[in-house]
């Protein structure tokens, strides 16, 4: 570790109030209300920071928010054109400087399925693009893995640096903050001191330690293959997803599931182009004009989720679409575990009979 | 545990399926099981973590099954009992094509109490349940802690945790914690001022990430796919993020329930923002009681009130 910066615990506020001054510093924070529910939040003084906490819904909305303006239009009466009126546009917009600060390994990496998607074409969307380049990543390194995290089954690991732009290291007495890009080391100069060389060898031995852990058994990397061989196996499916209430929230609560509507919300003659988040579990996803729908049941629909996961997804972007947080296995309220649907894709048939 | 093992086996050969729970990705949760073969019955699993809901599922299998003579047989807690009993009343399930192993109920854990309970957060190896205590062991050891303790708020409302309609009742009946119907936390938001309440449900519903995991974990929601919350034409609901859009579909979602909620709780268990939707419910729940003497699902032969019109009902 060449260079490092340190934040004591009881200068956390300060130097998240400083940060703010430029940025939305977005962090796990816990409601005064309920205390176990911590979710990101932008930052402001007085609020309850959880870094001890894994975040229940990902960090997704900060890049990509549930609901979002794409252009708001009015419409004006004008006779003499043939429609009777002119519409005016006006997609206008300013792009904040964005900080997550305190997010685990699996929530920045969570980007890396959205960033091919969004940010590279053909069709490259300028919403997320402009916060995308705007945005700094601190990463918590990760200590405290549950029995639903399965970040290194999916190549990535509780240190894993991947997605952050930098890394904080819990040690004693607060955090030594290390930058992984030009980015974090630009943001955390002005809010950490330069670590103490003994901060350093202890920041370094949490890392080793840590990046030696296992979370998760076994890859879950290689079977776009098993999947295509499977996908015609009813038999399969049902034994999996016969429990599934085909409800949104697994794609809701998931850092990597990016899957938009966008309608016209309009009263009078004015109104907004929204995007807001859909998912494939709903079925007006696929609901066809004609009124057919290709997957007409849970069955077809949580394929689908494993299918662009772990095999549609890999095959056109040469990674899995998955970054292991275990939120979908962890919040579902019936315990579905793709974790085991995964796996089971390739094992003998004459399991599910 | 070992009487239901060994009962469904007996019956096993008139069955076509059995739906019960088994241990999930951790012990702590056990997750429904749809178990086809006779093999498969050994995975079942009973106790107090069995918070799901299972007769969310009878008007879909019951659709889907083939006509093989066989019965579905299913386990069902005594809420669980109620909301078959509602499904029953509203003809979205043959009682018949059902055989209904009833569990006398300790009450379900509520998984957040349970988290705070906990001194070690270390992922669970093994749960039992005993005398009123649960077991929970990990690599930190093994924590006794009082499940009256880490009760689901359903729970301690709850006047029928011995089950109705079933055709056989495993293991003894317990003393309800309440005899009178409960709606101390509808009065509590209640006492409100209209200032007050407003507030706390425009920040309770401001999480709402609208996953429809409280709509589609209702036994009683039967629209499923035709929900109005999704309709385009008509458009009922806008796609912003505002709590105006929320609210409504919880106003719908609560007067769609109205005479028909069973208090079962599945709506707020399942929220993954910890919004107390059960509470709308719950209000409307007293309305019928209040109104009519009716509680959903508790007689089968009853023709639930909204769906009938009597012209002698007064104060309507
Ligand atoms: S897997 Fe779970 S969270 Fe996802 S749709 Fe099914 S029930 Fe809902
Ligand atoms: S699929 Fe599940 S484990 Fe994978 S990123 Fe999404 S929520 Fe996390
Ligand atoms: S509400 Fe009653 S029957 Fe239902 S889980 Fe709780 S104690 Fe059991
Ligand atoms: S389960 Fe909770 S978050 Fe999801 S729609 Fe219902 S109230 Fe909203």
């Amino acid at each position: 570790m060449e260079q490092a910066f340190f934040l004591a615990d009881a200068e956390l506020q300060e130097a998240l109030a400083g940060l703010s001054a430029q940025a939305d510093v977005w962090v796990p924070a816990s409601d005064a209300r309920k205390p176990g529910l911590v979710r990101f939040r932008r930052f402001q003084p007085g609020l309850t920071v959880r870094l001890d906490a894994r975040s229940l819904v990902s960090a997704k909305e900060v890049l990509f928010p549930r609901s979002e303006t794409l252009l708001r239009f009015t419409k004006e009466k004008d006779l003499s054109v043939p429609a009777g009126h002119r519409i005016h546009l006006d997609d206008a917009r300013t792009v904040r400087p964005v900080v997550v600060f305190g997010c685990r390994p699996c929530d920045a990496r969570g980007f890396l399925t959205f960033d091919p998607v969004f940010t590279k074409g053909p069709y490259r969307d300028p919403y997320y693009s402009e916060r995308r380049e705007k945005t700094t990543f601190v990463s918590l390194v990760c200590r405290d893995a549950d029995a639903a995290c399965f970040c290194s089954a999916v190549g990535s690991g509780p240190a894993d640096p991947e997605g952050s732009d930098a890394q904080l290291i819990p040690v004693d007495g607060g955090y030594v903050l290390r930058p992984v890009t030009e980015r974090g080391a630009a943001l955390l100069e002005p809010i950490g001191r330069t670590a103490a060389p003994e901060q350093i060898r202890e920041a370094q031995d949490v890392l080793d330690q840590v990046g030696r852990e296992t979370v998760g058994e076994g890859s879950l990397t290689t079977l776009a293959e098993a999947f295509r061989a499977r996908f015609q196996d009813p038999a399969f499916w049902h034994a999996h997803i016969d429990k599934c209430l085909s409800c949104g929230l697994c794609t809701f609560v998931c850092p990597t599931c990016y899957c938009f509507t966008i309608t016209d919300e309009a009263r009078g003659l004015n109104g907004e182009r929204i995007r807001s988040w859909d998912a494939c579990m709903f079925p007006h996803f696929t609901l066809e004009a004609s009124g057919h729908n290709p997957r007409p049941s849970k069955v077809e629909r949580y394929r689908n989720r494993v299918g662009h996961k772990f095999s549609y997804f890999p095959a056109r972007y040469g990674q899995v679409a998955c970054c292991g947080c275990g939120r979908c296995v962890r919040h579902c309220p019936v315990s579905v575990d793709i974790r085991a649907v995964v796996r089971d894709l390739p094992a003998q048939e004459e399991a599910h009979a | 545990m070992d009487t239901l093992h060994a009962h469904l086996e007996a019956l096993f050969d008139d069955l076509e399926l059995v739906i019960g729970w088994e241990t999930g990705y951790e012990p702590l949760r056990p997750t429904p099981a749809f178990l086809r073969s006779r093999e498969d019955l050994s995975r079942l699993v009973w106790n107090p973590l069995c918070a799901p809901n299972l007769s969310v599922y009878l008007p879909g299998i019951l659709k889907d099954a083939k006509e093989t003579g066989k019965k579905i047989g299913v386990c069902l807690k005594g809420c669980d009992s109620r909301s078959l009993g509602a499904l029953v009343q509203e003809g979205f399930v043959e009682r018949e094509r059902l055989y209904v192993v009833g569990l006398p109920c300790p009450g379900t854990v509520d998984p957040e109490a349970l988290a705070e309970a906990r001194k070690s957060s270390a992922p669970v190896t093994h749960v039992s349940f005993r005398d009123g205590l649960l077991a929970i062991t990990s690599r930190d050891g093994t924590e006794e802690i009082e499940l009256e303790r880490v009760l689901a708020r359903r729970c301690r409302r709850c006047r029928h945790p011995n089950p109705l309609h079933a055709d056989v009742i495993l293991g003894d009946p317990v003393p309800p914690r309440r005899t009178e119907p409960s709606f101390s936390d509808v009065d509590a938001v209640e006492a409100m001022s209209l200032e007050e309440r407003r507030a706390y449900w425009e920040e309770e519903l401001s999480r709402c990430l609208r996953c429809y995991a409280c709509r589609n974990a209702c036994p009683l929601c039967v629209c499923r796919d035709r929900c109005l919350a999704e309709s385009r034409t008509p458009k009922w609901t806008t796609q912003r993020d505002g709590v105006r859009d929320k609210f409504l579909f919880h106003m719908i979602h609560a007067l769609h329930l109205a005479g028909r909620c069973t208090e079962c709780g599945e709506c707020e268990r399942v929220c993954p923002v910890g919004i107390p939707v059960a509470l709308f419910k719950e209000k409307m729940a007293r309305i019928a009681l209040e109104l009519w003497d009716y509680q959903a699902g508790t007689d089968p032969a009853a023709t639930p009130p909204l769906q009938t019109f009597d012209p002698s009902e007064t104060g309507i």
